[in-house]
């Protein structure tokens, strides 16, 4: 039966007549799961909003189309019918549960304000039904829950509350966008177990918008795959993964990272830690005299070998990238850290200066990571100017020039800034940058996580083939195990500041020891 | 050549607001043209000719001898006696535009001081029989200059501070924010008050005390920017490349954080003018024969039937600080990248 319809939606933006969305068609079934697959800027968020009309109208203008609902139009429907259909019978929930909720209001008060607005003004009645549904939401300790603010809460609990308010007045369609994207990989399969939970019991029907392929595959039962706008296929989501007809979607479905190493790890150790440790003073208090810290690294000791990949996953706070920091001397730390058999820890600031040429690191964002007042050129012979003051500009030029095509772009881009390239481009300039130094080492901080899913495959493909050209060696950090596990000869399995876990990619992939790692196996759908 | 484009397009932007363009081109032209002052407003002429000879009193000191007189002292080339000599034949003087310098008293005046405006005093005279449009010109110079002093000064003052404070964070910025809160606490005013019974008062003594308390309120929005900027990843990338401190400080954090400063320059330009102006006024600030908008607004308050003084003054006054504003709105507008 079906219960939510779009016919032929285009929508353009107000301020540079782009289309948006063109021509979107959906249908919507009673109890069913609809998934909406697409890269960033493939409009499946704005297609959300456009269905309760949540768009802002001095920016977007909707062109042609028709969103049926229980027999209207409500592309149609006066601004009251709309205020009254959103949450108590079309819902949603967004990706940052910290941003939707008001932070200076109790969960209680904003619990109270929805069953107020949109089912009864009974006391009694609006406190025994917001129990009801926090109950249902798997929280425990409900009294504390609902005097609490939200930043006193876990993302996890704070996404929990944003399905309680958008639960409880039993709409009949749910729009999910993205909801557990900002929330670490265990607890993805929790939140998604429990809107499908809900969504059996009260036979309710939902939109899930995500990019993440595998979500997508193991919750929804119909997909539609969204490309700059435009509908490029849709179907049963089994027939789909299957039998993708649309090149897009084959490239997108072959997108996903499968095991790309082939060169094998060599036995010289290039980089040992030993008893690493750092925290950080949480109260920088000018008189107090009993400190309290914060335990950031506790006894690391890792080792990464010559043109070997080692792979850190862990979820975020568990100190991932404070390792990395502390490996390139960024930050004071406890401990030894041992670079082709030279302590770093008992130099100066001045003589590890000298050193940095060995080890270079690539961040997450490369929109943060390149200074934006430069250009390429300056970008990349930044690091080869402070070694070597005499250089020449035109050998210059002509490092930085085959730099670019080392990482696969176009020579002759020198002369540009950063903010005319894509996030993939500009990751490659990073890594272009990182490998101007010649280094031995080189740390992947979340290289690939702002990245759209073709174009983190490309990455890492350039990634693996420097590796082999120059034996290198890496050390790559990631929340996403699936990524780790298609580059790393070895992986340490870091939480809460410590090793848990470390073996070769295979072995911890078939005989994890530990339940976390075997939850992140789980939730990576690795198993 | 990029950066040359990417600044020209700043330029561009800017000019294409029409309200930003006049504000400029009169500023800068009222500015460019009250620095020649000397040309436009003196008691001296330009150039003169007495008994077949030319002088040049304008860029000369000629003493009254030279002229056939009695005193070594520099010619009054308006009393009798030189008003005399260029009237005989074949001698003649070129005066300047407004005849009449900042302090030079027009004691042939008819009507008591201050004398309404007259065709010898444009704007009239003020109580001591000083030429108000001369004191105009000179007054709005001395100001201008002055502010623009007192801002380069607080700036470069605020962005050491406030980079310092920034970029090592820590311990440093600890200490120097504490010493900022006791030091911006003292009394300013009362600094100046005691300041100006103890030294005789002068302009150069005005900038240094008004410069020791004029950068803390930059020097934060510095400290801000630097703050937000060590952290960015790449100036982090920037330190594991192996730059220094200073290189990087110079380099990657100070272009992005000049922003703040170039958005206040224009107002802390203005407000600079304002403060002469008042302490002038509560006669704090310069000497009182110098030439200052602040002296003349009080001598409008004294001398409240004499509207050639207040008006006019006035006027000049809230015209610059408009100008200013305009101006300082429109490099706001044309830097923000947003728009």
């Amino acid at each position: 039966m079906k219960i939510l319809e779009i016919k032929n939606l285009s929508l353009k933006s107000k301020k540079n007549n782009i289309l948006l969305l063109q021509n979107i068609n959906l249908i919507l079934n009673k109890g069913e799961i609809l998934g909406i697959v697409g890269e960033s800027g493939s409009g499946k968020t704005l297609m959300g909003l456009c269905i309760t009309k949540l768009i802002d109208p001095n920016i977007f203008e909707i062109i042609s189309g028709e969103i049926i609902y229980d027999g209207k139009n409500l592309l149609e429907c006066p601004e009251d019918y709309l205020r009254n259909i959103r949450t108590s019978m079309v819902s949603m929930i967004f990706q940052e549960p910290m941003l939707s909720l008001n932070p200076v209001q109790t969960i209680q008060t904003q619990l109270h304000e929805v069953i107020k607005l949109h089912i009864t003004r009974n006391e009694k009645e609006i406190d025994t039904l917001s129990e009801e549904i926090i109950t249902k939401t798997g929280l425990a300790d409900i009294k504390k829950i609902l005097s609490s603010y939200p930043h006193m809460l876990s993302g996890g609990q704070r996404q929990r509350i944003m399905i309680a308010i958008a639960l409880v007045c039993k709409p009949e369609v749910l729009i999910a966008d993205e909801p557990t994207t900002a929330l670490d990989v265990t607890l993805q399969l929790q939140i998604l177990d429990l809107l499908k939970d809900f969504k059996n019991k009260n036979n309710m029907s939902m939109i899930l918008v995500s990019h993440d392929l595998d979500l997508i595959k193991n919750y929804s039962d119909h997909i539609i795959i969204l490309n700059n706008g435009q509908v490029v296929e849709e179907g049963i989501t089994r027939d789909i993964f299957e039998r993708p007809t649309n090149e897009y979607t084959k490239k997108l479905i072959s997108s996903r990272p499968d095991n790309m190493i082939s060169s094998e790890a060599g036995n010289v150790k290039i980089l040992e830690t030993k008893d690493l440790s750092c925290r950080f003073a949480l109260n920088n208090a000018f008189f107090s005299k009993n400190k309290k810290y914060f335990t950031a690294l506790s006894n690391i000791n890792i080792h990464i070998n010559s043109a070997e990949t080692i792979g850190i996953v862990g979820e975020s706070g568990s100190g991932k990238t404070t390792l990395a920091m502390a490996i390139m001397q960024l930050l004071d730390y406890k401990g030894n850290i041992l670079f082709d058999n030279q302590d770093f820890s008992k130099l100066s600031e001045k003589d590890i200066r000298k050193h940095r040429d060995d080890f270079q690191i690539v961040f997450q964002d490369p929109f943060s990571s390149l200074s934006p007042r430069l250009n390429i050129l300056e970008i990349l012979s930044e690091g080869l100017l402070a070694f070597n003051k005499n250089i020449t500009n035109e050998k210059l030029v002509n490092i930085c020039s085959s730099l670019l095509t080392e990482v696969g772009l176009n020579h002759d881009m020198l002369s540009r800034y950063p903010h005319q390239f894509s996030g993939g481009q500009r990751q490659r300039i990073a890594i272009a940058r990182a490998l101007s130094m010649k280094p031995k080492l080189i740390i992947f901080d979340e290289p690939t996580s702002a990245l759209d899913a073709i174009v983190q495959k490309n990455i890492l493909e350039l990634i693996v083939s420097l590796q082999e050209k120059y034996s290198l060696s890496y050390c790559f950090i990631s929340h996403d195990l699936k990524v780790i596990k298609s580059i790393s000869h070895r992986i340490y399995v870091i939480k809460d500041s410590k090793i848990i876990e470390t073996n070769s990619t295979k072995n911890i992939l078939c005989n994890p020891k530990s339940d976390y790692t075997r939850s992140l196996i789980k939730s990576s759908f690795l198993s | 050549m990029n950066k040359l484009n990417k600044y020209s397009s700043y330029w561009i932007k800017f000019l294409e607001n029409k309200r930003n363009k006049y504000s400029l081109f009169i500023f800068s032209f009222i500015f460019i043209l009250s620095l020649f002052a000397e040309v436009i407003s003196n008691d001296k002429p330009l150039v003169m000719n007495i008994d077949d000879k030319l002088y040049f009193p304008i860029l000369m000191t000629y003493s009254d001898k030279h002229f056939g007189g009695y005193f070594d002292t520099e010619a009054d080339y308006k009393d009798d006696f030189m008003t005399r000599k260029l009237e005989m034949k074949n001698n003649w003087a070129v005066f300047p535009f407004n005849p009449h310098s900042y302090n030079s008293i027009n004691l042939n005046n008819s009507k008591p001081n201050p004398a309404p405006p007259s065709k010898y005093n444009y704007l009239g005279t003020d109580d001591r029989g000083r030429d108000v449009l001369a004191r105009l010109i000179y007054g709005f110079r001395l100001s201008v200059l002055f502010a623009f002093a007192l801002t380069a000064i607080g700036i470069l003052i605020g962005l050491f501070f406030g980079a310092l404070q920034g970029y090592y964070a820590g311990k440093i910025d600890l200490y120097l924010q504490r010493f900022i809160e006791i030091w911006g606490s003292m009394p300013e005013l009362y600094l100046l008050i005691i300041f100006s019974s103890l030294f005789e008062p002068n302009i150069f003594l005005l900038i240094v005390l008004l410069s020791l308390f004029g950068w803390m309120s930059l020097s934060d929005y510095v400290r801000a920017e630097f703050l937000k900027g060590r952290n960015m990843e790449y100036v982090i990338a920037a330190r594991t490349l192996g730059l220094s401190n200073t290189e990087i400080i110079i380099k990657h954090i100070l272009p992005n954080s000049m922003v703040s400063v170039i958005t206040f320059l224009p107002f802390r330009i203005s407000g600079a003018i304002l403060i002469l102006t008042s302490l002038d006024f509560l006669g704090l600030g310069v000497p009182p024969d110098t030439p200052s908008l602040g002296e003349l607004l009080a001598q409008g308050k004294d001398n409240i039937e004499a509207w050639w003084l207040s008006i006019s003054t006035f006027l000049v006054l809230t015209g610059t600080l408009l100008l200013l504003i305009f101006i300082g709105e429109g490099i706001r507008e044309s830097l923000d990248a947003r728009s």
